[in-house]
C-alpha cells in the first residue's frame, strides 16, 4: 500500500512528456491524476465546536478539462452537443456557447482552455465518460484549501486574500492548460481560472445570518442540520457556496468548469 | 454577458438573500412563485429508474399525461414535511372533486435507505394519501440528486443524529404540465400555495 503510494506521488510528480499536444481523442497524455491523502478540514459551514470534517484519499484531475477533452466526448456523445442536448440536462442559451459549432472546440489552442459553459448533468455526463466522478463538496473544498505548502490554509489571511485576488482578476479568455502553479497536492488552477462543479452542489443550504446558528435558523429551514458559517473571514469561500446555492443542474455559466475525480 | 463572473456573483447573491423559509407566512418572500424562464424541458428526461409504494418499477416518464404536483419530503421528517404534504393536500381539496383525479401528485423521497416502498405505502395509508392520485418514489441516492439538481431542491443527505436523523432541505413543489414540463414553482410553504392552486388550475382548464 505504501509503495503504490509512493509510485502514484511519483507519477504525479513526474514530468508530462508532450503534455502540451492532444492527442487524436482530444485527450491530453501524462499523469493526469494526482492523490490526495486521507485528512480533515473545517468546511465553511457548519456549527461551532463540530469536528473537522474527514475526508477519504481519493484522486483528483491535476487540470480541469479542456475544451479538446470536452470536444473527445461529444463526438463519442452526440446527445451532448450543442445542437442535440436535452434542454433539462443543460440550458442551451449557456451550454457550450463559446464554441463555433457542435463539433467546434476552436484552434488547437482553444481546445487546451479550461472547458466551461458546462451544466451539471453535462459534467457529471463526461466524468462518467473518463471512468471518473464529480468531486464532492467536501472533496474539491479539501483540495482547495492547501496552499503551495500547507494542507490546511484557509485560516491564513495571505492565503484568503490571494484568492481573492484571483478570483477578482482571472484572465479572459481563460488560459491554455495547463496553467496555474500547483498546490500542495499537485493540483492546478483550482481557483485562478474557472469555477468548478460538485457531485452534491445542491446539498448545502446557505444561512443568509451568517452570525451563528440558532432558532432562526431552524425557522428558514427547519431541520436540525442547518448551519451557519465557522469562518465568517473566508470570503473567498463565501463566494463559492454562493454560487452553488444559486445554480441547478442545467445552469451552464461562462465561467464554470469541470474536472474529474475518482 | 460580458462580465459573467460578476453576474453569476450577483445571481448567486440574490439566491443567499432570498433563502426558501418553512413558513410562507412568517417569511413572506415576493420571489417565492416563479415561473421558470426560458426553454422549456421536461423532469421526464431522467433515465432513471424508481420504485413507487406498490414496489412497482417505473420510469419518470411514466407519469406523463396529467399535470403533476412534485415535492421532495421524507417519512421521518417531523418538522416540514407534513406542512408539505399539507399544502399538496390542499391544492388537491382545492379542485372540483370531479376533476381531481385528473392531477397527479407525487412525493420522491430524499431518504431511499429508510424510505423502501413497504414504509412509504405506509406513510401514505397513515397520512390518508389517495393511492389514485398519490405515487411515492424510491430511487438510488444518485437518482434523487438528478431530481433535485433538475427541481432546484437542496438537501443534505446525512441525517443528523443530534436532530433524531432529521435532513435539512429546502421546501419546493412544482407543478409538472402533461409532458413533465415545470411551470410553476412554489419556493416556502403555507400562504405561497395560492400559486400553485392558480397553476394547476390553469392547467386544467
Amino acid at each position: 500500500m505504501r509503495r503504490l503510494a509512493a509510485v502514484l506521488a511519483l507519477l504525479a510528480l513526474a514530468p508530462r512528456a508532450g503534455a502540451a499536444a492532444d492527442d487524436a481523442a482530444g485527450r491530453r497524455p501524462g499523469a493526469e491524476m494526482v492523490r490526495l491523502p486521507a485528512g480533515t478540514y473545517r468546511p465553511l459551514y457548519g456549527r461551532p465546536g463540530d469536528a473537522p470534517t474527514a475526508v477519504a484519499a481519493f484522486r483528483l484531475d491535476r487540470d480541469a478539462a479542456t475544451r479538446g477533452e470536452f470536444l473527445a466526448f461529444v463526438r463519442e456523445r452526440p446527445e451532448w452537443r450543442r445542437g442535440a442536448v436535452r434542454p433539462l440536462f443543460a440550458d442551451r442559451r449557456g451550454y457550450l456557447a463559446d464554441w463555433a459549432g457542435d463539433l467546434d472546440a476552436g484552434d488547437a489552442t482553444d481546445r487546451r482552455r479550461p472547458v466551461t459553459g458546462v451544466s451539471w448533468f453535462a459534467a457529471k455526463a463526461y466524468c462518467a465518460w473518463r471512468g471518473k466522478r464529480l468531486p464532492t463538496v467536501h472533496e474539491w473544498e479539501y483540495a482547495a484549501a492547501a496552499s503551495a505548502t500547507r494542507r490546511d490554509a484557509g485560516r491564513e489571511p495571505w492565503f484568503v486574500q490571494d484568492l481573492l485576488t484571483r478570483y477578482t482578476t482571472r484572465p479572459r479568455p481563460l488560459p491554455a492548460l495547463p496553467a496555474g502553479a500547483g498546490n500542495l497536492y499537485g493540483v492546478r488552477g483550482l481557483h485562478g481560472l474557472a469555477w468548478e462543479w460538485t457531485a452534491d452542489f445542491n446539498s448545502v443550504l446557505v444561512s443568509d445570518d451568517s452570525r451563528g446558528v440558532g432558532a432562526r435558523d431552524h425557522d428558514l429551514f427547519c431541520a436540525s442540520a442547518a448551519v451557519g458559517a465557522t469562518d465568517p473571514g473566508n470570503y473567498p469561500a463565501f463566494l463559492r457556496y454562493a454560487l452553488r446555492a444559486g445554480l441547478t443542474g442545467r445552469a451552464a455559466v461562462e465561467t464554470l468548469g469541470v474536472r474529474c475525480a475518482a | 454577458m460580458r462580465r459573467p463572473t460578476l453576474a453569476a456573483l450577483t445571481l448567486a447573491l440574490a439566491a443567499l438573500a432570498s433563502a426558501p423559509a418553512c413558513d410562507g407566512a412568517a417569511r413572506p418572500d415576493p420571489a417565492a412563485e416563479t415561473a421558470p424562464a426560458g426553454e422549456r424541458y421536461s423532469l421526464y428526461d431522467l433515465p432513471s429508474t424508481w420504485r413507487d409504494q406498490d414496489g412497482a418499477a417505473l420510469r419518470l416518464a411514466s407519469l406523463a399525461g396529467r399535470p403533476r404536483v412534485v415535492a421532495m419530503v421524507y417519512t421521518n421528517c417531523h418538522a416540514t414535511c407534513p406542512l408539505i404534504v399539507a399544502d399538496l393536500k390542499r391544492v388537491e381539496a382545492s379542485l372540483p372533486a370531479a376533476r381531481r383525479d385528473a392531477v397527479g401528485f407525487v412525493l420522491v423521497s430524499l431518504d431511499p435507505e429508510r424510505d423502501t416502498p413497504g414504509r412509504l405505502a405506509e406513510w401514505a395509508a397513515r397520512t390518508q394519501l389517495e393511492p389514485a392520485r398519490w405515487t411515492l418514489l424510491n430511487g438510488d441516492a444518485d437518482a434523487v440528486r438528478e431530481v433535485a439538481a433538475a427541481l432546484g431542491v437542496r438537501y443534505q443527505p446525512e441525517a443528523d443524529a443530534e436532530g433524531g436523523g432529521e435532513l435539512a432541505h429546502t421546501n419546493v413543489i412544482t407543478v409538472l404540465d402533461a409532458d413533465g414540463a415545470p411551470v410553476h414553482q412554489q419556493v416556502g410553504l403555507g400562504a405561497a400555495a395560492a400559486g400553485t392552486v392558480d397553476a394547476v388550475r390553469r392547467l386544467l382548464r
